[in-house]
């Protein structure tokens, strides 16, 4: 039941992403919207039920987008990757960094889209614009990062509830 | 032997080392719509439908509806608008008639065919780097790979990926897209290629044309994908250097991308084998 919840929420992210948000120009440079979530499962959930989540959207996120296939899924499994690592010595639960680790966890997939840009073709006058883009979506990341951790948090406790009363009714 | 650092140094380096190289093997985007990217355009498109009709449905009431007043002044303007082009349209029909008799009188191949089909945009790229959108008809509809995408103001893009009822289409606006162009006034040839804040850049045009801001950029047909003669956009700037023998030139569309909701795909027809005359 938790695979459900995490692929309605990925689901719903994509969509909102690709066909609300262009609409709204306060968005245009806005960050992607799965980075929380993959980062949300890297702190709060297990690499088993997380791990299944990373890959499937990253492929998802792969097909809809006009990028090379292979890089939002590449972003994704290191960022997972990164996240995992750091919270082995950092204690990123707490609120006052949560902020910090989103803005690191949106620098740190626009860096991989730069080098792998970088690495296939592209001119250099396309990295002029790339690096106010990747400033905003910091600053986005940091004023909004936490917010969407919390949204995350409080659909998945009230998720389980919801899941709880359900069996006991049953039962 | 090794130590558990080591080992998971070694481990990293091995991983971003075959990840690179999956990335090298799949940026070749040819194999990127195989069964299972299917089933996720599937999965996800249907949704962007819902949702962008939605939008539609909502913002369309809003301009019907609270929108009166404006709508009765813009008509009047419209009015005056249509007068004028229904001269213009007579004066075009003219042109027309006169052009398909000297297409015949030279025997020329028809380079724009009749066959367009429509399609709403119903979602965009999730990502600012990259510049597709996805469009509500695909295979079943008749829409190939390769296809050109234009709007009735010029060129949009090209048809990169199709699954059964769903496209995607790369915008003349991304990197990767590219069109072989020409000046419409002194012909200067050369391919569009998208730039930066959805401006393209006018690659490869010689120094010694004389291309001024404002100058018109057409298609010239050479691609085998675009038809000939489709406005693409304007001249915007134009930086001569000093040494070197191209100029560069900045292109901006016609095309509103972000605004862009319906789209024409050509449906050529495989253009025939050239055959020499008995």
């Amino acid at each position: 039941m938790t695979y459900c919840l995490h692929i309605l929420i990925c689901l719903s992210l994509i969509i909102i992403q690709t066909t609300v948000m262009p609409y709204i120009p306060l968005f245009e440079r806005f960050y992607d919207l799965l980075t929380p979530f993959i980062i949300y499962l890297s702190i709060f959930r297990s690499v088993r039920e997380s791990i299944v989540i990373v890959f499937i959207f990253g492929f998802f996120m792969d097909i809809v987008s006009g990028g090379p296939l292979g890089l939002y899924l590449t972003a994704y499994v290191w960022l997972f990757i990164g996240v995992r690592w750091a919270i082995t010595f950092l204690h990123v639960g707490d609120s006052l960094l949560l902020p910090f680790v989103v803005a690191a966890g949106v620098l740190m997939e626009n860096l991989i889209f730069v080098g792998i840009s970088a690495m296939f073709e592209q001119s250099p006058r396309i990295f002029e614009t790339m690096a106010s883009t990747i400033v905003v979506q910091v600053l986005w990341a940091l004023f909004t990062g936490p917010l969407f951790l919390m949204f995350f948090s409080y659909s998945h406790r009230q998720w389980d509830r919801w899941f709880k009363e359900i069996l006991a009714k049953k039962n | 032997m090794f130590s558990k650092k080591m080992v998971m140094i070694i481990g990293v380096i091995v991983l971003i080392a075959v990840n690179i190289i999956l990335l090298s093997v799949f940026n070749r985007r040819y194999i990127s719509y195989y069964r299972p990217g299917r089933i996720a355009i599937s999965l996800i498109a249907p949704f962007q439908k819902a949702s962008t009709s939605s939008i539609h449905f909502v913002r369309d009431i809003w301009r019907h509806y609270f929108f009166v007043v404006n709508v009765a002044k813009e008509n009047d303007n419209y009015q005056k608008a249509l007068n004028k082009a229904f001269e213009n349209n007579i004066q075009l029909k003219e042109f027309k008639l006169s052009n398909f008799r000297l297409r015949n009188l030279l025997n020329f191949e028809k380079t724009i065919t009749d066959r367009v089909l429509s399609a709403e945009v119903i979602g965009k790229d999730p990502s600012p780097w990259f510049k597709t959108v996805l469009i509500d008809k695909g295979k079943n509809d008749g829409v190939e790979t390769g296809m050109a995408v234009v709007v009735p103001k010029g060129i949009a893009g090209q048809v990169t990926d199709v699954s059964a009822n769903y496209s995607k289409v790369l915008l003349i606006i991304d990197h990767n897209s590219a069109v072989d162009a020409l000046v419409q006034n002194d012909r200067a040839r050369g391919i569009i290629k998208g730039g930066m804040a959805e401006q393209c850049l006018f690659k490869y045009v010689l120094r010694k044309h004389d291309i001024e801001i404002g100058n018109i950029v057409v298609s010239s047909g050479l691609d085998g994908v675009f038809p000939k003669g489709l406005a693409v956009g304007y001249v915007s700037a134009v930086i001569k250097p000093k040494s070197g023998i191209f100029q560069e030139v900045t292109v901006t569309p016609y095309v509103d991308f972000e605004k862009l909701e319906e789209v024409l795909i050509v449906l050529n027809p495989k253009k025939k084998k050239f055959e020499p005359e008995q």
